[in-house]
C-alpha cells in the first residue's frame, strides 16, 4: 500500500496520481479506438475516437457547437441567479428566525424529497419551450440545494460573534452583514456546487423536451438521425463543462475557504 | 416575531408558575410540528380557494387544478386499480436498477478503497461520470436498449451507481488502520479484512450513499419514461400533461414522492437494525 510506505517521496511518486489517471484515459480511448479491429463496427449502435473527433472538429468549424451552447447557457444562467437571489435570503431568514425556520421546514423538505422533475411536463405547458419554460425548471431544480445549506450555514454561526456585535452596539442589519453572510458563505459555495449539477439536469429535460436548439436538443437530435460521432461529441462536451464547472467550484472552496477542506 | 416572545414572557409572569409551566412546555414542544404542517396546510387551503377568489380566464382555467380534485383523481386511480399496470412497471425498472447498482457498487467501491492504484485509474472516469447528470446518456442508453424497460433501467442503474461506489469508497477509506493491522497480524488475508473490519465500518457511509441513491433512481425512473419509454407512470404523466389533465400529473407526482419517501424510510429501518451495536458516538457520514 502505498500510502504506508515512508515519505521517500520522488517526482514519479508525487504526480502517481494524475499519472495513473491519465494514463488510464488514454487506454480508455486507444481501447475503444481499437477494439473494432477485432469486433465488426457498426455505425447506427457506437461510434469511434477518430470519428467523433472529426465530428467534434465538423461541429466546431460549422459554429452549431458554440451556438447550441450559447442556447443553453441563456436559461441556465437566469434560473440559477433566480435560485440564488431566491434561496439564499429564505435559507438565511429560515436559519436566523427560529419560528420561521419551523414554518418552512417540512415544507421544503417535501419539495427537496419529491422529483420535482416530474412537474417539467406542466411547466412547459405552462410556460412554453422557449426560455422561460427552462428557466423554470432550472430554478426549481437548483433552488433547494442554496436554501438548505444557506440555513444550516446560519445555524453553525458562532454565537459568540453575535454577541461580540450586540455588545458593540451592532443592530440586526450589521448582524447579517457582518457575522452571518460571511459565515455562511462556504456553505452557499457548497450549494452552489450540488445546483450545478441539478441545473444541468434542468437544462437537458427542458431541451429533451420541446425545443429546437441547444445542447439537449442536439444529443436528442443526433441520437434520432443515428449521427453517433456527432451525438458522443455532444455528450462529452457536457461531460466536460460539467467536470470543469464542479471542480472549479470545488477548487475555489479550497482556494478561498482552506479551512473548510476537511469537508 | 420578538414582540410576540415578549408578550409571552411577560404573561407566563402574571400567571402562576405551576399551571404555566406544563403548558408552555407543550406548545414548546409541538411548536415545530404545527408550524411546519400549518404552512402545509395554508398552502394546500390557498391552492384549494384560489379560483373562488381569483377570477381566470377559461384559458388558464384549463391548466388549473385544486388540491381536492387532485386527491379525488388519486383515490380513482387507486380504486379502479388503473394505477397499478404503470406504477409496476415503474416500480421494476427502480427496483431492478436499484439492485444492479447495489450488487456492482458496492464489491467496487471496497476494491477501489483497497487499491491506491487502481483508485487513482479509475478516479477520472468516476468524477466525469458522477459531475455529469446521467440524463445526458438517455437518447444514447435509447438507441442501445430500446425504448423497452431497459433503457431505464440503465439510467436508473447509473444514476444509483456511483453515490453508492464514491460513499462506499469513503467508507473503506475512513476503516481503522489499527483495527486492519490488528486483523493482519493475526493472519487475515484481504477477504477477511473486508469482512471483518471494512465493511462493517463503512456501513453509516453505504447507508447514506443508499439513500441518495434511491434519490437519483427515482428520477432516473421519471426521466426517462418522460422521453422513451411506452409504459409507467411517467408516460401516465406526460399524456396527461398533453390532454391539460394536470390532476393526473399532480398525482403521478404524489405517487412517484411516496415511493421515495417508503424506499428512503425502509433504508432507515435498516440502518437502525444494522448498527445497532455501534456506539452512539459514531462518526456516520
Amino acid at each position: 500500500m502505498a500510502e504506508d510506505v515512508a515519505p521517500r517521496q520522488n517526482l514519479a511518486q508525487r504526480y502517481r496520481k494524475p499519472l495513473l489517471g491519465a494514463l488510464a484515459v488514454a487506454i480508455f480511448f486507444a481501447a475503444w479506438q481499437a477494439i473494432f479491429l477485432v469486433v465488426p463496427f457498426d455505425p447506427l449502435f457506437i461510434s469511434k475516437p477518430n470519428l467523433i473527433f472529426e465530428g467534434y472538429a465538423d461541429l466546431i468549424e460549422s459554429g452549431d457547437l458554440a451556438h447550441d451552447l450559447a442556447v443553453s447557457a441563456v436559461p441556465f444562467l437566469y434560473g440559477f441567479i433566480a435560485a440564488v437571489i431566491v434561496g439564499v435570503p429564505l435559507g438565511i431568514v429560515m436559519g436566523w428566525r427560529q419560528k420561521v425556520g419551523y414554518a418552512l421546514d417540512p415544507l421544503m423538505t417535501v419539495f427537496y424529497a419529491s422529483p420535482l422533475v416530474a412537474l417539467s411536463p406542466l411547466v412547459v405547458i405552462f410556460f412554453g419551450v422557449g426560455v422561460s419554460g427552462k428557466a423554470v425548471i432550472i430554478f426549481f431544480l437548483s433552488v433547494f440545494p442554496f436554501v438548505f445549506n444557506a440555513c444550516a450555514g446560519v445555524r453553525a454561526v458562532d454565537p459568540l460573534l453575535i454577541n461580540v456585535v450586540r455588545s458593540l452596539g451592532g443592530g440586526e442589519g450589521d448582524l447579517y452583514r457582518k457575522v452571518i453572510l460571511p459565515s455562511v458563505l462556504p456553505y452557499i459555495v457548497a450549494a452552489s456546487r450540488i445546483a450545478v449539477g441539478r441545473a444541468l439536469i434542468g437544462v437537458l429535460v427542458g431541451e429533451f423536451f420541446a425545443a429546437s436548439e441547444g445542447i439537449g436538443y442536439a444529443i436528442s437530435r443526433f441520437g434520432d438521425i443515428f449521427a453517433l460521432d456527432r451525438m458522443f461529441a455532444c455528450i462529452i462536451t457536457v461531460m466536460v463543462i460539467a467536470v470543469v464547472l464542479t471542480e472549479g467550484i470545488r477548487w475555489a472552496e479550497r482556494a478561498a475557504f482552506p479551512w473548510r477542506t476537511g469537508r | 416575531m420578538t414582540e410576540i416572545q415578549a408578550d409571552n414572557l411577560t404573561i407566563a409572569a402574571a400567571l402562576p408558575a405551576d399551571s404555566d409551566a406544563p403548558r408552555k412546555s407543550a406548545w414548546r414542544r409541538f411548536e415545530p410540528t404545527i408550524l411546519g404542517t400549518g404552512t402545509i396546510v395554508l398552502l394546500l387551503l390557498v391552492w384549494q380557494f384560489l379560483p373562488e377568489f381569483v377570477p381566470m380566464k377559461a384559458g388558464t382555467k384549463l391548466f388549473f387544478t385544486v388540491p381536492s380534485h387532485v386527491a379525488g383523481t388519486l383515490w380513482t386511480m387507486f380504486a379502479t386499480g388503473s394505477i397499478w399496470k404503470p406504477l409496476g412497471v415503474s416500480a421494476s425498472a427502480f427496483a431492478i436498477g436499484l439492485v444492479l447498482a447495489i450488487v456492482a457498487g458496492l464489491p467496487l467501491g471496497v476494491l477501489l478503497g483497497r487499491s491506491a492504484t487502481l483508485n487513482a485509474m479509475v478516479d477520472p472516469f468516476i468524477t466525469a461520470f458522477n459531475a455529469t447528470p446521467r440524463l445526458v446518456f438517455l437518447p444514447l442508453l435509447m438507441l442501445w436498449f430500446g425504448i423497452g424497460i431497459w433503457s431505464k433501467v440503465a439510467v436508473v442503474f447509473l444514476g444509483a451507481l456511483f453515490p453508492l461506489l464514491i460513499n462506499t469508497y469513503e467508507g473503506v477509506r475512513n476503516a481503522d488502520k489499527l483495527l486492519i493491522n490488528v486483523v493482519r497480524s493475526f493472519g487475515a488475508g484481504e477477504w477477511d479484512i473486508a469482512r471483518l473490519v471494512v465493511v462493517p465500518n463503512s456501513l453509516p457511509f453505504i447507508i447514506v450513499g443508499l439513500r441518495l441513491a434511491i434519490g437519483r433512481a427515482v428520477l432516473g425512473v421519471v426521466v426517462s419514461e418522460f422521453f422513451g419509454s411506452q409504459d409507467g407512470l411517467g408516460v401516465v404523466m406526460v399524456r396527461a400533461a398533453s390532454q391539460f389533465k394536470v390532476d393526473v400529473v399532480f398525482a403521478g407526482l404524489i405517487v412517484f414522492a411516496a415511493l421515495s419517501l417508503i424506499m428512503t424510510g425502509l433504508v432507515k429501518l435498516l440502518e437502525d437494525r444494522l448498527t445497532r451495536w455501534r456506539p452512539q458516538h459514531s462518526n456516520a457520514g
